[in-house]
C-alpha cells in the first residue's frame, strides 16, 4: 500500500509541490519569527554584557525600577553617601557613580537629534579600563561644560568635535556644551542599539538630569566583594544590589522589545499562512481523491479495507507535511537570520548579530506536519467511502447538494451573530469583549461554510461584468460549475482580505472620528504641536506662546499645559490640564460651560466636565484634593462644570497651578485667526516664531489629523504585507483548482477547439474563470472585513470611536489586487489549456 | 453499379479533395502508417460514408480532411482553400467557418443550453447566425421545445440531434460526422441518420461520415472503404446488404486487416 501511495505521489509532482509551498511558507514564517526573537535577544544581551564588562556589582534605587532607566522625569537616585559607603566595603577596589537618562539635544538643523531612538546622557568615568569606550578623536570631558559624544551622535546631529551642542531635559533648561571627544564602542560600533549618546562630567549630568542633586542613578562597584556585604554596608533595603550579570540580563530585556515586536508580526504572518494553507490542503487532497476515485475503488474491490484507504491518503499527507515543514524550517532559519541582520542594521544601529536557534523552532515542524495531516483527514475519510463498484462505472461526480453545509453554516453564523449582539447590548455579565470577539470568530467560520451557496449569485453577478465576450461567458459558467470547489479556493483569499479590510476599516473609522472631533466645533485654523520623539513630551516656551498671541492676525489662542506623571484628584490617578486663559481656550476648542463660570478663575479653582464629575460624584462648589507630580497637594474648588466634549474632557486647574506641573510649558496651542486672515501666511509667520523650538511645528487642522493618525498608517502598511503573503498562497490555490478544471474538461476544450475556438479565446476563458474566483474571494472578504470592522467599531463606541468610515481607496486597491492575483494564477493553466492537443482531447477509447 | 439513367452532371464540384495523403505515427520499428497515398474527392451536396475495420485509418483520414491532424505528404482542399501548410490560427478559423462537426460523444458543453450549444460556433466567431436558417434547422430536428434545456436534461438521441443542429447552423461547406450514432439505440440512430440524409436532400449539405455500422452507411450516397491505410473499394448507392457484402469481400482479400467491427 505504501509503495502504491508513493508511486502515486510521484506522478502528481506538480500539484504536490504547489501544495507543499503553502505549508513551506507557513512553517518558514513561524520558524523565522522564533529565530528572529531569540537571535535579537541574544545579540542584545551580548552587547549589554559588553557594557557591563568587568562590573561586579550594580547598585540602584529599588523604589522605582523604571526611574533607574531614566525614562521618567523624577529619577529615583542613589545618594553620594551610599557611593562612599560602597567604596569603603572590603573587597571593593573601586566604586563609581553614574548618572544616566534621556536628554534632548538640538542638532545642526535646529531640530531634535534622533527622534526615533533616544539620546542617552551618561557620565564619563576616567578610571574605566575595560576598553569598552574607544575614543576616535579627543577625550572625555575634563571640565564642566565639555562633553564627549558617540560617533552615532555625530552622524545624526551634523555636529562634530569642537562644535557647541545645546542640550536640555525635563528639569534642565538649554545649556551649551563643547564637544571635546568622539567615541565608539568596542567591536567597532557607533552605538549600543541605535541610540545616540552624550557623555557629561558627573556634575553636569547631575545638573541636566537630577536638578543638581549630588546623587547617581547607578553605582558600579569593582572588586570581589559579595553583594551581601555591599548591601549590608549600605544598610537600607531601599537600594537594589545586583551582580553585573544580573543587571546586564535585566537591561537586555528592555532592549529586546523591538525584536520581540518584529517577532510577533512574523509569527502572525506565519499563523495566517498556516490557517490559509488548511484550505489549500483540503482542496488539493479532495481533488486528488476525486481523480483517484477509480483507482481507490479498484483497491477496495481487490480487498483493501477502508482503514487502508484512509491511511494511504494520510501517508501522502504526512510525506508532504514532513518534506514541506523541513524545507520551511530550513528557509525559516535563513529568513530569521537575514531578518535579524536587517533589524539590527536598520533599527539597532548595526548591532552585531549572534545567531541563536531556539529549541522552540521545532514547533514550526510540529505545526507544519500537524496542519497538513489534520487537513487531509476529511478528504481521506471521503476517499474511504468510495464504493468498490465505482471502479466498474464511468466516474461521474455530480456536485454534491449544498443543503447540509448551508444549513450548518447558517446556524454557526447565527450563533456568532447572537453572541455579538448579546455582547454589544451588555448582556454577557462582564465578559462583553470576550463574547464579541468569540462571536466574530464563530461568525467568520459560519461565513466560510456559507461560501459555496454564496458563490452562486455572486459568481453570476461578477461574471455578468465579464460576459461581454463569449469566452468570458464560458469562463463565468465554468467558475459557477462547482460551488464547493470555487468556494474553498476563494476562501483562502477571503480570509486574508477580510482581516486586512477589517483593520483598514477600523483605521479609517479612527481617522474619521479624530477628524470629526476636530472639525465639529473646533474654531482653530492652525495648531502648534509636536510628535513624541525626544526625552519628553513635546513642548515649547511660554515666550513663544506669547509671541504667537501677539501676531496681528491671531484672534484667540487656546493653549494647553498637561501633566500626568502621578497626578491625582482625591487620591485617584487623573491627568491634569491647564490653560493661561481657559475662557478664551474654550472658545477656540468649541467647548461650552454647563454650570458656573470660567472667567476670572480664582487661583485655587478647578474645572471639570460633567461626565467626570458624575463618575467622581462631585458637583459645582465642591472641594477636591489635587496631588501634583512633585508630591505637593492643594485643595481646589470646582468653579465650573463643562459640557461633555472630547477635546475638553478632564480636569482643568487654574493657571496659577501650572508651576507645579512636571513640565510647566505649553504643549499645544490652537490658534484662531481673525476673519479674512490668510491661514497659509500666518502659518509661515508662526513657523518662523517656532524656529527656535526644536520639538514642535505648526500645522493646519487637516495636517494635524494626519499627524495624530500617522502611526496608524504604519500599522496598516505592516498589515498589508499580510495581504501580499496570503496572495501568494491564494495564487497557489487558484492555480491548483484551475489545473484540475483544465484536466477535467479536456474533452470539452477539445470540442471547443474543434468547432473553431482559437487558442487566445481558450486562454481568455480560463483567465476569466480565474479572475472571477479571485474577485469572489475578495468581494466576500471585503464584505466580511467591513462587518468585522463595524462590529469592533460598535464595541468601541463607548470608548469614543463614534464614527464608522469605509476605506474606499483601499477597498478598490484590494479588488485590483484580486484581479492581479487572478491573472497571475491563470498564466500556467491557461497556457496548458491552449496547448491542448485537439486530437487527443476528442479521441475516445 | 452504374445508375440506370445517368443524368449528365454539368460540373461535379467537389467540397473536399485529398490527393496523395500519407500519415504515419511513431518512428522506427514502432512506426504505424495510418494513411498510404490516399486520394479521394467528396462531391458537394453528397452524403459519403467512410468505412473500414479498426485501425484501417478511417478516423485519421477524417481528422486530416478536417484540419484536425497534419499530413506527412499530400494535399487537402476544402472548397477553394488548401489546408496543407496552414497554421493553427487559419485552421481554427477554417473549422469554425467552413466545417461542421458531429462526434460520437461529448458533443455539447454541459454549461450551455441546447440553443446556446447550437449557436456555439457563431458565438465563438462573435457573429450572429442567420436566424431564419437556424430556426429551420431546429424545426427540422424537432428541437423547438428543448432549446432551453441543458444537455444533462436531454436523452442521448436528443443530444445528438442538438449536435447535428450545431454542425449545420453555420451552413458549413462540409459536415464531418465521426461515428455519430455509435452511442445511440436503434431508434435514435435512425432519427439522426434520417436527418443527415434529409439535410443533404433538402439543404444540399455535404456530409462525410465515418462509421463501422453497415446500416448507417446505407443512408449515404456513396461508401468509401479503407483498409490498411488505403482505399480498397468505392461503392455508390449502397444498401446495408451491399455494404456487408463488400466488406466481407475485401476482408477476405486483405487478411491482414483483421476483423471488421
Amino acid at each position: 500500500m505504501l509503495r502504491a501511495t508513493l508511486k502515486g505521489m510521484a506522478s502528481r509532482k506538480a500539484r504536490l509541490v504547489l501544495t507543499s509551498l503553502a505549508v513551506v511558507l507557513g512553517t518558514m514564517f513561524v520558524a523565522a519569527a522564533m529565530v528572529l526573537t531569540s537571535t535579537m535577544e541574544k545579540s542584545v544581551s551580548g552587547v549589554i554584557a559588553d557594557a557591563y564588562q568587568g562590573v561586579d556589582t550594580v547598585i540602584t534605587n529599588g523604589t522605582d525600577p523604571a526611574a533607574a532607566q531614566g525614562n521618567t522625569p523624577s529619577a529615583a537616585t542613589v545618594p553620594a553617601d551610599v557611593l562612599d559607603r560602597v567604596a569603603g566595603v572590603d573587597g571593593v577596589d573601586r566604586a563609581v557613580g553614574e548618572v544616566s537618562g534621556q536628554v534632548n539635544a538640538i542638532g545642526s538643523n535646529g531640530k531634535l537629534v534622533g527622534t526615533f531612538a533616544p539620546t542617552i546622557a551618561l557620565t564619563w568615568d576616567s578610571g574605566d579600563d575595560s576598553g569598552y569606550i574607544e575614543f576616535h578623536e579627543g577625550d572625555g570631558p575634563a571640565a564642566d561644560g565639555e562633553v564627549a559624544v558617540s560617533a552615532k551622535f555625530v552622524a545624526d546631529s551634523g555636529l562634530d568635535i569642537g562644535d557647541t551642542v545645546t542640550a536640555y531635559s525635563y528639569t534642565a533648561d538649554r545649556t551649551d556644551f563643547e564637544i571635546v571627544g568622539v567615541y565608539g564602542l568596542s567591536g567597532d560600533r557607533d552605538s549600543l542599539a541605535g541610540e545616540t549618546q552624550i557623555m557629561f562630567t558627573t556634575a553636569d549630568a547631575q545638573r541636566m538630569l537630577l536638578e543638581g542633586e549630588d546623587a547617581f542613578t547607578t553605582v558600579y562597584a569593582y572588586g570581589d566583594a559579595s553583594t551581601d556585604d555591599i548591601a549590608a554596608a549600605i544598610g537600607s533595603d531601599e537600594y537594589r544590589v545586583q551582580t553585573g550579570e544580573e543587571a546586564s540580563a535585566e537591561a537586555a530585556e528592555g532592549f529586546a522589545v523591538v525584536a520581540d515586536f518584529m517577532g510577533y508580526i512574523f509569527l502572525g504572518f506565519g499563523l495566517v499562512a498556516v490557517f490559509v494553507s488548511v484550505f489549500l490542503i483540503i482542496n488539493t487532497f479532495t481533488i486528488i481523491v476525486a481523480q483517484r476515485q477509480r483507482e481507490l475503488a479498484l483497491l477496495r474491490a481487490i480487498g483493501a479495507g477502508r482503514g487502508q484507504v484512509v491511511r494511504s491518503v494520510l501517508t501522502e499527507a504526512t510525506v508532504i507535511g514532513v518534506l514541506a515543514s523541513v524545507v520551511g524550517l530550513g528557509l525559516g532559519l535563513l529568513l530569521g537570520w537575514g531578518l535579524s541582520q536587517v533589524v539590527s542594521a536598520t533599527m539597532m544601529g548595526g548591532l552585531p548579530v549572534q545567531l541563536l536557534i531556539p529549541a522552540t523552532t521545532m514547533w514550526a515542524l510540529v505545526v507544519g506536519i500537524g496542519v497538513t495531516v489534520l487537513s487531509a483527514l476529511i478528504p481521506a475519510v471521503k476517499a474511504s467511502s468510495v464504493p468498490p463498484v465505482a471502479a466498474m462505472r464511468e466516474a461521474v461526480n455530480p456536485p454534491k447538494p449544498l443543503r447540509g453545509i448551508t444549513i450548518a453554516g447558517a446556524i454557526v453564523f447565527a450563533a456568532g451573530t447572537v453572541l455579538i449582539a448579546l455582547g454589544m447590548t451588555d448582556n454577557l455579565g462582564g465578559e462583553e469583549l470576550t463574547g464579541i470577539l468569540s462571536g466574530v470568530g464563530i461568525a467568520f467560520v459560519g461565513v466560510t461554510m456559507l461560501t459555496p451557496i454564496l458563490s452562486r449569485p455572486l459568481v453570476a453577478l461578477l461574471g455578468a461584468v465579464m460576459s461581454w465576450s463569449f469566452s468570458g461567458r464560458l469562463g463565468k459558467l465554468n467558475a459557477g460549475r462547482n460551488p464547493r470547489r470555487t468556494a474553498i479556493t476563494a476562501s483562502a483569499l477571503m480570509i486574508a482580505v477580510a482581516l486586512i479590510t477589517g483593520i483598514a476599516t477600523l483605521v479609517s473609522s479612527i481617522k474619521s472620528t479624530t477628524a470629526e472631533v476636530l472639525d465639529l466645533n473646533l474654531n482653530s485654523d492652525l495648531i502648534v504641536s509636536g510628535a513624541q520623539g525626544g526625552a519628553n513630551i513635546p513642548s515649547f516656551s511660554r515666550e513663544t506662546l506669547a509671541e504667537i498671541r501677539e501676531l496681528p492676525e491671531v484672534a484667540a489662542v487656546g493653549d494647553v499645559y498637561m501633566d500626568f506623571f502621578g497626578t491625582q484628584i482625591d487620591g485617584e490617578d487623573a491627568p491634569l490640564a491647564s490653560s493661561e486663559d481657559l475662557n478664551a481656550a474654550l472658545g477656540v476648542f468649541g467647548g461650552t460651560v454647563a454650570e458656573g463660570s470660567v472667567t476670572d478663575l480664582a487661583p485655587n479653582s478647578v474645572v471639570v466636565d460633567e461626565g467626570t464629575a458624575e463618575d467622581r460624584n462631585v458637583a459645582l462648589g465642591d472641594t477636591v484634593e489635587v496631588t501634583y507630580a512633585d508630591g505637593e497637594t492643594a485643595q481646589l474648588e470646582i468653579a465650573a462644570i463643562l459640557d461633555g466634549y472630547d477635546l475638553t474632557n478632564g480636569w482643568w486647574v487654574s493657571p496659577e497651578q501650572i508651576e507645579h506641573f512636571t513640565l510647566p510649558k505649553p504643549m499645544q496651542a490652537y490658534i484662531q485667526l481673525e476673519d479674512g486672515a490668510d491661514a497659509a501666511v500666518v502659518q509661515n509667520e508662526v513657523d518662523e516664531i517656532l524656529a527656535d523650538e526644536p520639538e514642535v511645528g505648526v500645522t493646519n487642522n487637516a495636517e494635524f489629523v494626519d499627524q495624530q493618525t500617522s502611526g496608524l498608517d504604519t500599522i496598516l502598511a505592516a498589515v498589508q504585507i499580510l495581504l501580499a503573503l496570503a496572495m501568494i498562497i491564494a495564487v497557489i490555490g487558484v492555480v491548483n483548482t484551475l489545473v484540475l478544471s483544465v484536466l477535467e474538461r479536456t474533452k470539452e476544450l477539445g470540442l471547443l477547439r474543434a468547432v473553431g475556438m482559437t487558442r487566445g479565446q481558450v486562454r481568455r476563458m480560463i483567465i476569466v474563470e480565474s479572475v472571477i474566483i479571485c474577485l469572489f474571494g475578495a468581494v466576500l472578504g471585503i464584505a466580511v472585513g467591513i462587518g468585522l470592522g463595524w462590529t469592533v467599531q460598535r464595541a468601541l463606541e463607548d470608548e469614543g470611536l463614534t464614527n464608522f468610515a469605509l476605506p474606499w481607496g483601499l477597498i478598490v486597491m484590494y479588488l485590483a489586487a484580486a484581479v492581479a492575483v487572478g491573472l497571475l494564477a491563470a498564466i500556467a493553466p491557461a497556457a496548458r489549456a491552449a496547448k491542448l492537443n485537439v486530437l487527443n482531447a476528442i479521441a475516445y477509447e | 453499379m452504374p445508375l440506370a439513367t445517368p443524368p449528365a452532371p454539368p460540373i461535379v464540384r467537389n467540397a473536399v479533395t485529398a490527393s496523395g495523403l500519407w500519415r504515419a505515427y511513431g518512428s522506427g520499428e514502432a512506426q504505424v502508417v495510418a494513411l498510404r497515398d490516399v486520394s479521394v474527392a467528396f462531391a458537394s451536396g453528397a452524403f459519403t460514408a467512410i468505412m473500414g475495420p479498426s485501425g484501417s485509418g478511417k478516423s485519421t483520414l477524417m481528422h486530416c480532411l478536417a484540419g484536425l491532424d497534419t499530413t506527412d505528404r499530400g494535399t487537402v482542399n476544402i472548397g477553394d482553400t488548401v489546408l496543407t501548410g496552414l497554421g493553427d490560427k487559419a485552421l481554427t478559423k477554417l473549422r469554425r467557418d467552413k466545417i461542421g462537426f458531429i462526434f460520437q460523444q461529448f458533443n455539447l458543453l454541459p454549461t450551455l443550453t441546447a440553443e446556446e450549444n447550437i449557436l456555439l460556433p457563431a458565438s465563438i466567431a462573435g457573429a450572429k447566425a442567420d436566424p431564419a436558417w437556424v430556426n429551420r434547422v431546429i424545426a427540422t430536428l424537432d428541437l423547438s421545445d428543448r432549446l432551453s434545456h441543458k444537455p444533462t436534461e436531454l436523452s442521448g438521441g436528443q443530444q445528438q440531434r442538438v449536435a447535428c443542429a450545431r454542425a449545420l447552423a453555420t451552413r458549413p461547406d462540409v459536415v464531418f460526422a465521426d461515428e455519430p450514432t455509435g452511442n445511440l439505440d436503434t431508434r435514435s440512430s435512425a432519427e439522426v441518420l434520417g436527418f443527415l440524409r434529409k439535410s443533404v436532400d433538402d439543404f444540399g449539405q455535404t456530409i462525410v461520415m465515418v462509421t463501422h455500422d453497415p446500416s448507417a452507411a446505407a443512408y449515404a450516397d456513396r461508401v468509401v472503404f479503407l483498409a490498411d491505410g488505403q482505399i480498397v473499394r468505392d461503392l455508390h448507392g449502397p444498401t446495408a446488404d451491399s455494404v456487408i457484402d463488400t466488406m466481407r469481400d475485401f476482408e477476405n482479400a486483405v487478411p491482414l486487416a483483421g476483423k471488421a467491427a
